[in-house]
């Protein structure tokens, strides 16, 4: 039946304030007029719900639930108004927002600082009102309690006062009892101009006995017996001698204050009245507020300090970090003489010492490494050049020799064409060797220029007819387009085609060699197919790698350095080309070279087939035009004509190639395969 | 009479080999192993043509190169092992008519030799003129107005050879086959030199020229 009327005090409520000044006047000797339980009580009514305390319920906690309910539909308005206006103005400021937010998100991932400085702010703002949130309901607590303490020990004395008064009055008449009974109340309300505590004195409802019918009811000011919550009055009356209190709000001019009620009873004339002493916390209320106040400002600043705090911590942990991030992206760069700014002897600097360090190796390793492969280099040219002056003595001597022997006996005449013959292998070797080593030095340079690729295939045939002639094969052209205008060094795509024509004739075994030149939008491809001994696919895999020769044991007839394919690589390279051979033993080769029609452009896929569509057919020598065409019209028409076949199975071939350039094994024998340079990427 | 050839190169062995070839070919030659005595060798032997090997000890080949052009208009042909360096054009620009690279045959070399020599170079007394120069041909005269204008062997064919067809753009192939009698492709770079000094002698301005006129992409034509 005892229901918790204990007031928990609520610092952001209007009930808990106290005004310290009660404590002045010093009225106040704990005077437990109320039973010993009440002492006790009293000194933690906050904390323990003890019975004496009964429904005295405060106003503010009475009317909480109601108010809570108030704030709410308000909040919620609040916040769907809020809403609305942060949604026009997104729109409004839509890209503006957009930007910051795209910004703000950029840097929280960029910035390890940014993103460091914002998470100690949210932290230590979150940690800071949980703080503040403590401590404000700590003193607001305290200063509850030690108010109604107060007022609890006050009111003990001051009912005790009252009731000796009453006990000792000797007055009959109306007037006198009057007197006594107001005299005796305007004392509780303190000496000096400041009201320490007012009161309210109400006879008690439904007395049966004789009473007092001078005195129904008195109050300081203009209060009233509603500013005593019902519950409060409940427990008074409900109880004997006990002491009650509860927290209530009472008018003062023309504003509500905070205020706890303490009630007992008092008996007069054996009348029972109800007697509240109620206690001003206004003060009390103030000092929270400023106590509040402080804390707010002292939490801010502290926040603003330590936002800047981890902002100069983070700047002094974070920039050299930065510098060597912008100092090794330089050193990638190749800027090897970059360098860490080193400064004391922390962490930092032992990074910066470290990372220099392991810049300096670097450095001098790259230098090292350059030094050496520059000094290679230059050695073969130097070599190549030291050895061709000796080598042009050589030569014309040889030549001399060479020009006289018809006079000489047969062995000398035998030798000086042996030394004569040599002597010109060698200088080709020589000058293969000079080109490799410029390719290397990378001093190389395209000297590109709009030609007819197929009129420098006509020349190079024509180049190389007398040599075709010695092996008896034809050569064919299958040049469907008529002229195909490449932008490319005419110099160097004449030297890989010579190259490849005249290793198709010495490799040719007398069997024609059919030469195909073709289009498409990015790129042109010539093929020289043989129809030789050709070679495994293990050797056209090797085919570009210097000084391989398929067969060791091979006859050096024509006297190649073994350096021609790889300088033919290197000239395709620097086209941006493609140089790949396919080879099939017994089948012949086939070798294609693919070159972007404009210097800079890509190919996406060669125009003729690696593998050769005529790759299962036999009899190559039925189909043989050897030709040395005058104009390269007319060899076009010729091989044209003459290899219609040929024509449609290259044409097929072109066909059947798209998007697969990729190897196709004939008649699954596994016997085929390409071997790329150029086309890694 | 036979044409004297002097040969400056350090290399002994090349030297006296070219001077067997150039001796089995008619040809008498003068040797000379330094550069810096190259000029004095020059003066008292007056050569027909000088073969010049660019890398000499002493004074280099560019400079002997230099010295023999300031005082003579003799033909002269640069032996060099790098072909392919600014060596060349160096060697060009210095005042070589042409260059044999290293290694020659000995053909190459006597086929350029003879092909500056031009031995019965016998011309029709003829007059060409391109814009205000006038060339006489037989008389090998070139003049501005009164002013006579000295040209190399070399540089005075180059002329000739644009005068003779002011109508025609000459390639720079066709000019190497005409002039340097070149029969297969050469260096072109030959001729750019070549056209550079040529401007930088007739030409008011060599860098508006209105003698040797640039087609772009193609050649070079005469002057109207």
């Amino acid at each position: 039946m005892v229901s918790a009327i204990k007031q928990v005090p609520d610092p952001q409520g209007p009930n808990p304030s106290d005004a310290p000044v009660d404590s002045a006047p010093g009225a106040h000797p704990p005077h437990p007029v109320t039973p010993a339980k009440a002492a006790d009580t009293s000194h933690k009514p906050g904390a323990h719900p003890v019975p004496e305390h009964t429904d005295a319920f405060g106003a503010g906690l009475a009317r909480l639930p109601f108010q809570i309910r108030i704030w709410r539909r308000r909040a919620l308005i609040v916040a769907v108004r809020v809403g609305r206006l942060v949604r026009t103005g997104l729109d409004r400021f839509f890209p503006g927002i957009r930007y910051l937010l795209h910004s703000l998100q950029r840097r929280w991932r960029r910035s390890l600082q940014f993103r460091t400085v914002l998470t100690t702010l949210l932290l230590s703002i979150s940690s800071f009102a949980i703080v503040g949130a403590y401590l404000s309901n700590q003193i607001a607590n305290n200063l509850f309690q030690e108010r109604l303490t107060q007022a609890e020990s006050e009111t003990r004395y001051n009912v005790k006062q009252v009731q000796d008064t009453f006990d000792g009055a000797q007055v009959t008449d109306q007037s006198s009892v009057i007197t006594l009974v107001y005299d005796t109340l305007n004392a509780v309300e303190g000496r000096g101009s400041v009201i320490q505590r007012r009161y309210v004195f109400e006879a008690m409802p439904e007395q049966t006995k004789p009473r007092n019918r001078w005195v129904e009811s008195r109050a300081s000011d203009q209060l009233t017996v509603s500013v005593i919550p019902p519950e409060l009055r409940a427990a008074v009356q409900d109880s004997g001698k006990e002491q009650f209190w509860a927290s209530t709000e009472f008018p003062v001019g023309t504003e509500d204050r905070p205020g706890i009620a303490v009630g007992n009873k008092v008996t007069f004339n054996g009348t029972v009245y109800e007697l509240y002493l109620i206690y001003d916390l206004n003060t009390a209320q103030q000092t929270l507020d400023e106590i509040q106040n402080v804390l707010w400002a002292g939490g801010a600043a502290l926040i603003l300090m330590i936002g800047g705090i981890a902002w100069y911590v983070t700047r002094n942990v974070v920039s050299p970090v930065s510098h060597a991030a912008v100092v090794s992206e330089k050193l990638a760069a190749g800027q090897l003489q970059e360098r860490m700014v080193v400064k004391g002897e922390d962490e930092m600097a032992r990074l910066g010492a470290s990372f220099n360090h392991m810049a300096a190796s670097l450095q001098e390793q790259i230098t090292q490494l350059a030094t050496l492969s520059q000094m290679q280099q230059r050695f073969v040219s130097d070599v190549s050049h030291e050895l061709r002056t000796p080598l042009t003595t050589v030569r014309m001597a040889a030549e001399v020799l060479f020009d006289a022997r018809h006079d000489f006996d047969p062995i000398n005449k035998r030798s000086a064409e042996l030394l004569y013959n040599q002597v010109e292998r060698f200088q080709s070797l020589l000058a293969d060797l000079l080109e490799i080593s410029r390719f290397d030095a990378g001093v190389a340079m395209l000297d590109a220029e709009a030609t007819d690729i197929v009129q420098l295939v006509s020349h190079v045939m024509e180049g190389a007819a007398p040599v075709a002639e010695e092996y008896g094969s034809g050569m064919t052209l299958n040049a469907p387009e008529g002229s195909v205008v490449v932008e490319m060094d005419a110099r160097r795509i004449d030297r890989i085609l010579r190259n490849l024509v005249l290793n198709a004739l010495e490799h040719g075994e007398g069997r024609p060699v059919n030469i195909s030149v073709a289009s498409n939008e990015t790129a042109v491809a010539v093929t020289v197919r043989d129809h030789g001994i050709g070679m495994s696919p293990a050797e056209a895999a090797r085919v570009f790698d210097r000084f391989w020769r398929a067969d060791p044991a091979r006859a050096r007839t024509t006297g190649g350095s073994g350096l021609g394919l790889s300088i033919a690589t290197e000239d395709t390279k620097l086209h941006n080309g493609w140089l790949q051979a396919w080879g099939n033993t017994g089948v012949g080769s086939n070798f294609r070279l693919t070159l972007p029609l404009k210097q800079g452009g890509t190919i996406t896929k060669s125009p003729l087939q690696l593998e050769p569509a005529d790759v299962s057919l036999h009899g190559h020598g039925d189909h043989t035009v050897l030709v040395l065409g005058s104009t390269p019209a007319g060899a076009m028409d010729a091989a044209g004509e003459a290899e219609a076949a040929v024509g449609t199975e290259a044409a097929v071939g072109t066909d059947a190639a798209v998007g697969t350039d990729a190897v196709r094994l004939p008649g699954g024998a596994g016997a085929s395969k390409a071997a790329g340079t150029g086309e890694r990427s | 009479m036979k044409a004297r050839i002097l040969v400056v190169d350090d290399d002994e062995a090349l030297a006296e080999m070219i001077g067997i070839v150039l001796r089995n070919d008619g040809f008498e030659p003068v040797f000379c192993a330094d550069g810096g005595q190259a000029i004095e060798v020059f003066r008292s032997s007056k050569p027909d043509l000088v073969l010049l090997d660019l890398m000499l000890p002493g004074t280099d080949g560019i400079e002997v190169c230099r010295q023999i052009r300031s005082e003579s208009d003799v033909p002269i042909v640069m032996l060099t092992a790098k072909s392919d360096t600014s060596d060349v054009v160096r060697g060009l620009e210095s005042g070589a008519d042409d260059y044999v690279p290293k290694p020659f045959k000995p053909a190459e070399l006597v086929a350029r030799v003879r092909a500056r020599l031009r031995p019965g170079d016998q011309k029709a007394p003829e007059t060409l003129r391109i814009a205000d120069i006038t060339i006489d041909v037989a008389g090998h005269l070139v003049s501005r107005g009164d002013e006579r204008i000295s040209l190399t062997p070399l540089e005075f064919d180059l002329l000739v050879a644009l005068a003779r067809k002011p109508w025609q753009v000459f390639t720079r192939e066709l000019l190497l086959e005409q002039v340097w009698g070149y029969r297969h492709a050469a260096d072109t770079r030959l001729v750019n030199v070549h056209v550079q000094r040529l401007r930088s002698k007739i030409e008011r301005d060599p860098e508006a020229p209105e003698v040797v006129l640039t087609v772009r992409g193609v050649g070079y034509k005469a002057g109207s």
